[in-house]
C-alpha cells in the first residue's frame, strides 16, 4: 500500500505547492474587490525570472527574481486598473496574452533556440530532523522543499493578518464596498496596489517554485493553465485563507492522482484521468453552493 | 473617457504589441526578391523544446542556407490558427508551405486547392492532392529498436512510455516500442501515460515520477517541451534510463539516456524544397523509412553497451526494415 500511497501524497504536496502561492496571493486580491485573472501571465513571467535571476546568482536570488518578475506583471496590471480606471477582466486576459507571449521572446533571445539546459541550480528536498521520521506524515508532509515550509507558516500568518489586523479589515471592507470604505477613511486605492501587488509576489514565487523547485529548466507556456487553475481554487476556497489552502491541496491530490492513476495502467481512456482534477472542481462546487461569499465589489469590476 | 473605451485601447494596443513581438518570428527576408524560393514552416508548438519543433526549425533554416529559400516561421495552436496561416502564406505566393504535424492535415486539405501554385505540405498524415503532400515518418521502425534496447536494459520488467497527446503516430511509436521489447523479453510491462499537452514539464516530471514508483525504469518520451521534465525526473532518480525521441536527445541527460528514435526532419525538408524548386514533387504522400536513414534508432555513445546478442538481432532488423522485408506490427 505504501508504495502507492506515499508517492501519490508526495505527488499531491508537491503539486499544491506552487497552486497554493498563485492562489494565496489571489485570495488578497480579490478580497480588496478586484479579480487578476492575469494571474497565468504572471506565473510564466515568474517562470522565466526565476530562471534568470538562478541563473545569475543561484536558487535564493532565482526566487527573489520570480518575485521580482511577478511584482512588475502586478504593477502594471495595477497601473491600468487602478490608475487608469480599465476594466480588470480585459486586462487581465491583455496580461495573460503579454506574460505567455513576452516570456517566449525573451527566453529565446537569453538563450537561443538551444534553451537552458537542465542543470538550472535547484532547491532539493530537506528532510527535517526528526519530523521526516514520523510514519507516513514524516516522508509526505516533511521531506519537500523550503518553500512547501514557508507555506506551512504563511497560511497562518495570513489568515491571522486578513481576520486581525486592522490593515486586514481594511481590506475585506473595501472588498465589501468600496465606497463605505472610503467614507470611512480607508485609503482605498492604496491598499488595493498592495493587494494586486502581493499577488504579483505570489504567483511570481508560483513561477519560481515550478522552475527551480521542480522542473529544473523552463519551457514555453509551463504555467499551462495554472494562474486559471489558481483563480478556481479560490472560488473553492470561498475566498477564505485556510479554505484556500485546503482547496489547493485538493487539486493538487486530485493532479497526482490523475499522474498514478496512469501510471498503475488502467486501461481506460487517458482523458478520464486528465479530466479528473477538473470534474472535482465541479462536484466540489456543486456541494459547497450556499450562501454566495464573494466580496462584493467583485460582482462590479469596474475597478 | 470613459473606462471601457480605455480598456478596449488598452488591450488593442497590448496585443498588438503582442503580435509584432511574439508568435511569430516573422519573414526574415520580407520582399527580399520577388523571384526569391519562399518557405513558411508552421510549427505546433515553441522551437526552443529541443525536440519535434526544434528540428523542424532546423529545418527552415537548412533551406534557407543551402538553398537561399526566403523563410518565415509562426507557431500556431488551435485549428483555425492553423487555416487562416495556410491561407495567409498562400495569398503571399509563398512556394512551399510546411505544417509541422499530422494534425496540420486537414487545415491543408481545405486550403490547398484555393492556391494551386502553393505546394502546402504536412509532416505526417497523408497527401491529397497535387499541391497537398505530405512527408510520412517510418517513426515505428526506429522505435521498435528502441523498444528491443529498453527490454535489455531493464531490470524491473518494466517499462514506460509518455506522449503529449495520443496522436496517431506518437500511439504508432509506442505500440512499435512495446512490440520491439517483446521480441527480446516476451514478458515485458509497460506503463502508458499522457501528459494532455506538450508544454507542461512540471506535469511530464510529476508522471515520470509515478511511473518510476510503479518500478519502471526505462521510459521512453515522445512529449516535445514536456518531455524535458521527463529527461530531469530521470536525471534526478537513481538507476533509470530514459529514450528521446524526434531530435537527437542524447546530449540533453546523456549519463541517464539511452538513446534517440531520431527524425531527420532538415534532410526530408531539404529533399522536399529540391523537389519543389524542380517541380518533380514526388507526391501526394513522400514516404522516409529506415532505408532512407531519414529515420533511425541512434544509441548515446556514452551509455553502456548492450548485450551482445541483442545488438546483433537489432542489427539484423534494421536490415530486414531496410529492405522493406519486416513489417513493424503485425497487420490487424
Amino acid at each position: 500500500m505504501d508504495a502507492l500511497l506515499i508517492p501519490f501524497l508526495d505527488a499531491t504536496i508537491r503539486t499544491a505547492t506552487p497552486l497554493a502561492y498563485a492562489a494565496l496571493g489571489e485570495v488578497v486580491t480579490e478580497r480588496s474587490g478586484v479579480i487578476n485573472i492575469g494571474l497565468e501571465g504572471i506565473i510564466i513571467a515568474g517562470c522565466l525570472g526565476g530562471l534568470i535571476a538562478a541563473g545569475a546568482g543561484g536558487p535564493t536570488v532565482g526566487f527573489l527574481g520570480g518575485a521580482l518578475a511577478g511584482l512588475l506583471m502586478a504593477a502594471l496590471f495595477a497601473l491600468f486598473v487602478l490608475r487608469l480606471k480599465a476594466d480588470a477582466i480585459i486586462t487581465g486576459t491583455a496580461l495573460t496574452l503579454l506574460g505567455l507571449g513576452l516570456t517566449g521572446t525573451v527566453y529565446r533571445g537569453v538563450f537561443g533556440l538551444e534553451g537552458a539546459a537542465l542543470g538550472t541550480p535547484s532547491i532539493a528536498p530537506i528532510a527535517l530532523p526528526g519530523l521526516s521520521s514520523l510514519p507516513l506524515v514524516g516522508p509526505v508532509f516533511f521531506t519537500q522543499t523550503v518553500m512547501t515550509y514557508l507555506l506551512y507558516l504563511l497560511v497562518p500568518l495570513l489568515a491571522w493578518w486578513l481576520a486581525r489586523t486592522h490593515t486586514g479589515l481594511a481590506l475585506r471592507a473595501i472588498g465589501e464596498s468600496r465606497t463605505a470604505a472610503h467614507a470611512a477613511g480607508i485609503a482605498v486605492d492604496r491598499i488595493r496596489w498592495g493587494a494586486i501587488l502581493f499577488g504579483g509576489v505570489m504567483g511570481g514565487l508560483c513561477g519560481a517554485t515550478l522552475v527551480l523547485g521542480q522542473v529544473g529548466t523552463f519551457t514555453e507556456g509551463m504555467s499551462a493553465g495554472r494562474g486559471f487553475i489558481a483563480i478556481a481554487i479560490v472560488v473553492l476556497g470561498r475566498w477564505r485563507v485556510v479554505g484556500t489552502a485546503l482547496a489547493a491541496l485538493l487539486f493538487g491530490g486530485a493532479f497526482a492522482l490523475q499522474y498514478l492513476l496512469q501510471a498503475v495502467g488502467w486501461a481506460l481512456p487517458y482523458q478520464l484521468f486528465l479530466a479528473l482534477p477538473y470534474l472535482l472542481t465541479l462536484v466540489m462546487l456543486a456541494a459547497l453552493r450556499g450562501r454566495a461569499e464573494a466580496p462584493a465589489e467583485l460582482a462590479s469590476h469596474e475597478g | 473617457m470613459s473606462s471601457r473605451l480605455t480598456s478596449w485601447y488598452v488591450f488593442g494596443f497590448i496585443n498588438i504589441a503582442i503580435l509584432s513581438l511574439v508568435a511569430c518570428s516573422g519573414e526574415k527576408r520580407p520582399n527580399a526578391d520577388a523571384s526569391a524560393f519562399r518557405v513558411a514552416l508552421l510549427t505546433p508548438g515553441p522551437i526552443s523544446d529541443q525536440a519535434w519543433n526544434a528540428t523542424a526549425y532546423q529545418g527552415l533554416e537548412r533551406m534557407r542556407d543551402s538553398l537561399g529559400a526566403s523563410i518565415s516561421h509562426i507557431q500556431t495552436k488551435t485549428p483555425a490558427e492553423f487555416e487562416e496561416n495556410f491561407r495567409q502564406y498562400g495569398a503571399k505566393g509563398f512556394d512551399l508551405v510546411i505544417g509541422h504535424g499530422f494534425e496540420f492535415q486537414d487545415a491543408a486539405r481545405r486550403v490547398g486547392p484555393q492556391f494551386p501554385q502553393t505546394l502546402f505540405a504536412t509532416t505526417g498524415g497523408e497527401g491529397a492532392g497535387p499541391n497537398v503532400v505530405a512527408l510520412s515518418f517510418a517513426f515505428d521502425e526506429p522505435s521498435y529498436l528502441a523498444g528491443m534496447a529498453a527490454a535489455a536494459m531493464t531490470r524491473t520488467g518494466v517499462i514506460g512510455v509518455i506522449g503529449g497527446t495520443e496522436l496517431p503516430p506518437v500511439k504508432l511509436g509506442f505500440e512499435a516500442f512495446l512490440a520491439g521489447a517483446r521480441l527480446v523479453r516476451p514478458d515485458i510491462r509497460l506503463l502508458t501515460a499522457y501528459i494532455g499537452n506538450w508544454d507542461d514539464a512540471s506535469a511530464g516530471k510529476e508522471q515520470t515520477l509515478a511511473q518510476l514508483s510503479q518500478k519502471a525504469d526505462v521510459i521512453y518520451q515522445n512529449a516535445d517541451a514536456a518531455g524535458l521534465g521527463v529527461f530531469q525526473a530521470v536525471r534526478q532518480a537513481k538507476g533509470a534510463w530514459v529514450i528521446g525521441s524526434n531530435a537527437d536527445q542524447n546530449g540533453l541527460a546523456p549519463e541517464v539516456t539511452l538513446g534517440s528514435v531520431l527524425v531527420d526532419v532538415p534532410h526530408a525538408f531539404l529533399l522536399l524544397a529540391r523537389q519543389r524548386q524542380a517541380n518533380t514533387v514526388q507526391g501526394p504522400t513522400l514516404r522516409f523509412a529506415t532505408a532512407s536513414e531519414v529515420v533511425r534508432w541512434v544509441p548515446n555513445p556514452t551509455a553502456p553497451p548492450l548485450p551482445e546478442q541483442v545488438r546483433a538481432k537489432m542489427d539484423s532488423v534494421r536490415a530486414e526494415f531496410a529492405a522493406g522485408a519486416r513489417p513493424v506490427l503485425t497487420p490487424r
